[in-house]
């Protein structure tokens, strides 16, 4: 994880997703207008967010096979960028919303599943900060993470496909991969997913680093 | 394995029927909450839209649910439970707890339920698919606030980080319980909600499996 | 006559609304969405830092 050449690949595509994402050719659509970009950077916020959600709940699992604190540590990081990550998909999801579909807020399953996930893992942290003795705290936590992890899944995936979304995709909305996103525009979009996913994971393993130094501090 | 469950229910249920302050103070909650929807609502305006109906007695549910099987794990002292630990095997442990918690949920659901259409009136038209509904809620209420309470009670604060766990957990649930009733009072034909049936169903079974799995790792802390 | 000179007058003026956001395709919903992004990765770097600075001075005083 302390290699480079990951680093420079996900500033190299986002650099792409950027100038592309701006400058590219889109579908014109009514209402949407221009901001049918903004699949370039809303979306990918969704997808880092789960991305770092699973990051997260594998190194629970890991904890709870191994019983090595650094895993615990990975598992906490992963959910705080996750975090960070829902509150800015949300945000930008609020602003997007607001001129498109009129409202900030409209009633949507996945503006609630987002919701959801956002006070699951504020949960955890609340639980994290019940304890005092590491590897108690650890070994519930990462229990919780795992369950609750399960049951968030159905809100994301099953939900939404029973009820209906103003999201493409679900109910009656067909999907953006269908009608919506033409091929000029996948090509920037992957990249931008990707991009995403990898600029998350470097910000979590630097607050890892910083975790593990800290213990290593306190130690000496 | 079964016959340790078995033992286990029966332990649970002579310990309830010995401290019968404990149940019949669940019900008194359930008929107290009860009670307050019908001042508020009933005696107020007198009319309560369906969907109004319908949400508040889950709501009561959800609430008499958490309240009663918070407890679960604390109702036992230490040395005790060091004694369990002994003589059974922590998944037979936690299946015992569910089923019992799944018996005590359905038994409180039917009785809340029917003080509920004393109070309230009955605006249900197909009472079985309700009563199935019903039955789904408890069994999804009992297998996944039971692991919680179990986490909940090697806290400080049980009571307080029970809610602040169980309801981001319960809320997919409780939406689709939600759907699943109100198709059961507007009567609909059962194939119409035959969606509801299978998730809530596939959440269940995922909670009770993952229950089974993850409390070993609870019991030994 | 006088009426209907007030009705034209009304229609020709451009109904005022807070849409300078809407304005050329809503682009700039998207530069708002962007920023937004950029500013909340932002702050959180600078969150960090301010944790890697507190590390070190622990360590310099060991």
């Amino acid at each position: 994880m302390n290699k480079y050449w990951w680093k420079f690949l996900a500033s190299g595509l986002l650099l792409y997703t950027v100038w592309f994402g701006f400058s590219g050719e889109v579908p014109r659509q009514p209402i949407l207008n221009e901001t049918i970009r903004n699949v370039y950077f809303h979306v990918p916020m969704w997808f880092g967010m789960m991305a770092l959600m699973i990051s997260s709940l594998v190194y629970s699992i890991k904890y709870l096979q191994k019983g090595k604190i650094e895993d615990d540590i990975y598992a906490v990081e992963f959910a705080n960028v996750a975090i960070v990550f829902g509150l800015l998909g949300f945000l930008t999801g609020s602003l997007w919303g607001n001129f498109t579909w009129g409202s900030p807020l409209p009633k949507d399953p996945k503006i609630i599943a987002v919701e959801v996930g956002l006070l699951i893992y504020a949960a955890y942290f609340v639980l994290r900060g019940s304890f005092e003795d590491e590897q108690k705290k650890a070994r519930l936590s990462a229990v919780y993470n795992i369950f609750a992890f399960a049951s968030f899944m159905p809100l994301v995936w099953i939900l939404p496909r029973l009820t209906d979304s103003l999201h493409p995709g679900n109910g009656g909305n067909p999907a953006f991969g269908k009608y919506d996103m033409d091929n000029s525009m996948r090509m920037v979009f992957y990249p931008a997913v990707m991009a995403w996913i990898l600029i998350g994971v470097w910000i979590s393993t630097l607050k890892i680093r910083i975790r593990l130094m800290r213990n290593k501090v306190n130690e000496v | 394995m079964f016959r340790e469950i078995k033992n286990l229910i029966i332990k649970d249920l002579i310990l309830e029927w010995r401290q019968k302050y404990a149940f019949n103070g669940m019900i008194l909650y359930v008929v107290s909450t009860v009670f307050m929807a019908y001042m508020s609502f009933k005696l107020k305006t007198n009319s309560i839209e369906p969907i109004t109906w319908n949400t508040l007695f889950w709501i009561i549910l959800l609430f008499s649910a958490v309240n009663s099987i918070t407890k679960s794990f604390i109702q036992e002292k230490a040395g005790r439970q060091l004694y369990y630990y002994q003589i059974a095997r922590p998944s037979a442990i936690i299946m015992a707890k569910i089923a019992y918690n799944f018996i005590l949920m359905a038994f409180l659901g039917v009785v809340g339920f029917i003080i509920y259409l004393a109070f309230m009136g009955n605006q249900v038209q197909d009472m079985p698919m309700y009563m199935l509904a019903l039955a789904l809620g408890a069994l999804g209420f009992s297998s996944s606030l039971t692991l919680i309470s179990g986490i909940a009670s090697k806290t400080d604060n049980t009571a307080g980080l029970m809610a602040v766990l169980s309801f981001p957990i319960i809320l997919p649930m409780l939406t689709m319980l939600i759907k699943l009733s109100k198709n059961a009072m507007d009567g609909l034909n059962a194939a119409n909600s035959r969606d509801e049936i299978m998730v809530i169903a596939g959440i269940d079974l995922i909670v009770i499996a993952l229950s089974y799995m993850l409390f070993p790792y609870l019991w030994k802390s | 006559m006088k009426i209907i000179s007030i009705l034209f007058f009304v229609l020709l003026q451009q109904v005022e609304m807070a849409d300078s956001l809407r304005q050329n395709g809503k682009i700039y919903v998207v530069a708002g969405v962007f920023s937004i992004i950029t500013l909340g990765i932002l702050g959180y770097l600078f969150f960090l830092d301010r944790k890697i600075k507190k590390l070190e001075e622990e360590i310099k005083e060991k």
